[in-house]
């Protein structure tokens, strides 16, 4: 059992400031979501929302289904880990990990495994801790709360390439074993893109795209091969991201290239990959000049759910 | 907390815990107190004659500590049991179990710490004073000590649901402060009724509590106190139950 996300006209405001705008999204139980978007796109403001962490101006948040706010069969499945987690700073480690038991579910001796193999001192208060180990103890209750709908806001922050790696493995191993619904908000996109089936971009306040990572990946391509026929193949499309090392270019390009562009692109000796996710996301992100605005993101998602709207 | 807590009782599970870990935290604070208010006597002794309750100050002090104690406890805990997967009710809950033992607890001390002290200054032949005037109310016997003792648990339970209230205001909002305007003076004239010593504090804040509540009587000032627990309790009841959780500093 785990939990769908569903936000049905969602707007909240901070003040006068629109955080989110007429938002509805639906998101599939069970799988691993990416939740994209630039600094102050909305994303936290997303979150918590979904955790019961704060509750909209107008709409209607549900989680599996039902009311998330105040539902206590609901909130008790639900896991929302922050930056830094949500901790009593003047208590130990140990302690703070065992602050988790108040859920049902929570897997106290997959927690303190996790400490012992993370290297997380477990007689050390929380304000002791440096800001990577920090984020370690977050990631760890988050993954022992061993809840039906598990989100992690930046938990990365701080952590090294080598703990973030091992952190990525736990979670996938974890997702394997207890299928579960996960939420990943990100600014390392390229970190996770192996990871995610879905993906959510946020834009000032609003869903600009939600698509499966495949549809993401084929809005686009990367050509690699020698420069002269990189060039030749890329001439008239858009280009995102290029790189060139000694005679061997590769260029990301923002268009699905046809048959015929594939074998011609193929018979001067060019590769043709998958576009990268965060070469998309900054190209949909990146305000440009008007003759050249976003795409129609309604005309662009063939595999997007009746529900979700976009407002981009 | 032991993981055999089912998802309804766990609002009082929590309550109940953390009333031994906090009484296991603040157990250097209050021996503290008692030691102080055994010693400092005893060196004033040697230079002029006792004629005030110490324990009197260490009591009432204790009333302001329960209400920052309490508020404190509203404040930071109601984000972290939040991101522990509680509802604002549970919590509520949880936080109206915690406090209403704990001030129980404070209180009965406070009681004990006047009968306790009646029997060291008559060992001593010193005179057990209290209040802020003077001279003070002596206390003579342990039926006057106990008579003027009888009501701190209420006291307590009073000032812990002003800092309940006002813990919950401040964190609901950046002007949560300005809930100070009316508890404070409420909390005040309430206890300055059930005491017959008066409010403590600053004389300028408490000066002024002492006007309506004088004659009021031991059963109107804790029918009063009562009332105004209740009504507090519900006040932040209402404010835990409604607040968002603050978005975290980068």
């Amino acid at each position: 059992m785990s939990f769908s996300v569903s936000l049905r006209d969602v707007t909240l405001k901070y003040g006068d400031t629109e955080a989110l705008s007429d938002v509805t999204l639906t998101l599939e139980a069970g799988k691993i979501h990416g939740l994209l978007g630039r600094n102050g796109a909305g994303k936290t403001t997303l979150l918590s929302l979904l955790a019961a962490f704060r509750r909209p101006t107008s709409g209607e948040v549900l989680v599996d289904g039902r009311p998330v706010w105040e539902n206590v069969d609901v909130v008790s499945q639900v896991a929302l880990v922050r930056e830094g987690g949500d901790f009593d700073d003047t208590d130990t480690v140990k302690s703070s990990i065992e602050t988790g038991e108040l859920r049902p579910s929570f897997d106290l001796e997959y927690a303190l495994k996790l400490a012992e193999r993370f290297e997380v001192p477990l007689d050390k208060k929380v304000n002791q801790l440096s800001r990577g180990k920090r984020s370690v103890l977050a990631a760890i209750c988050g993954l022992a709360a061993r809840a039906q709908l598990t989100m992690f806001d930046e938990v990365h922050l701080g952590m090294d390439a080598p703990t973030r790696d091992a952190f990525y493995k736990e979670l996938l191993d974890e997702y394997m074993d207890r299928p579960h619904t996960v939420i990943l908000s990100t600014h390392l996109i390229d970190e996770v893109a192996n990871y995610l089936e879905g993906v959510v971009i946020v834009d000032k306040g609003r869903i600009m795209r939600h698509e499966d990572v495949e549809a993401f990946q084929g809005m686009g391509a990367t050509l690699t091969g020698p420069a002269d026929a990189v060039d030749a193949v890329a001439a008239g499309l858009e280009v995102l991201a290029e790189q060139r090392l000694g005679g061997t270019k590769s260029v990301t390009v923002a268009a699905a290239l046809g048959a015929a562009e594939r074998e011609r692109a193929s018979a001067a000796g060019v590769e043709i990959g998958p576009v990268g996710l965060q070469d998309l996301f900054i190209h949909l992100t990146t305000p440009r000049p008007s003759p050249h605005p976003h795409p129609e993101p309604e005309k662009a998602k063939p595999s997007q759910s009746k529900d979700d709207r976009t407002g981009a | 907390m032991p993981n055999t807590v089912t998802l309804a009782g766990r609002r009082y599970a929590f309550g109940l815990n953390l009333f031994p870990a906090t009484v296991k935290y603040f157990a250097g604070w209050i021996l503290a107190a008692v030691v102080l208010a055994a010693i400092v006597p005893l060196i004033v002794s040697q230079w002029r004659s006792v004629d005030i309750s110490a324990w009197y100050i260490a009591a009432n002090a204790g009333k302001y500590l329960i209400a920052i104690i309490i508020g404190g406890f509203v404040h930071t805990l109601l984000p972290i049991m939040v991101a522990q997967g509680l509802t604002r009710r549970e919590f509520a809950t949880a936080m109206g179990i915690f406090g209403l033992l704990w001030s129980l607890f404070t209180g009965v001390i406070a009681i004990a710490g006047f009968l306790g002290e009646r029997a060291y200054f008559s060992a001593m032949d010193w005179t057990q004073a209290v209040g802020q005037d003077d001279p003070g109310i002596v206390l003579r016997s342990v039926g006057e000590a106990l008579d003027f003792a009888k009501l701190y648990p209420l006291s307590y339970v009073l000032y812990g649901t002003a800092g309940a209230l006002l813990g919950a205001a401040i964190y609901r909002s950046d002007s949560g402060w300005l809930a100070i305007l009316p508890v404070v003076p409420v909390t005040l004239a309430v206890d300055d009724a059930m005491s017959h010593a008066g409010a403590w504090g600053p004389s300028w804040l408490v000066q002024f509590t002492s006007v309506v509540t004088d004659s009021w009587g031991d059963w109107g000032a804790a029918a009063a106190a009562v009332a105004a627990i209740v009504i507090g309790a519900w006040v932040a009841r209402r404010i835990i139950i409604d607040s968002p959780i603050r978005s975290k500093q980068a």
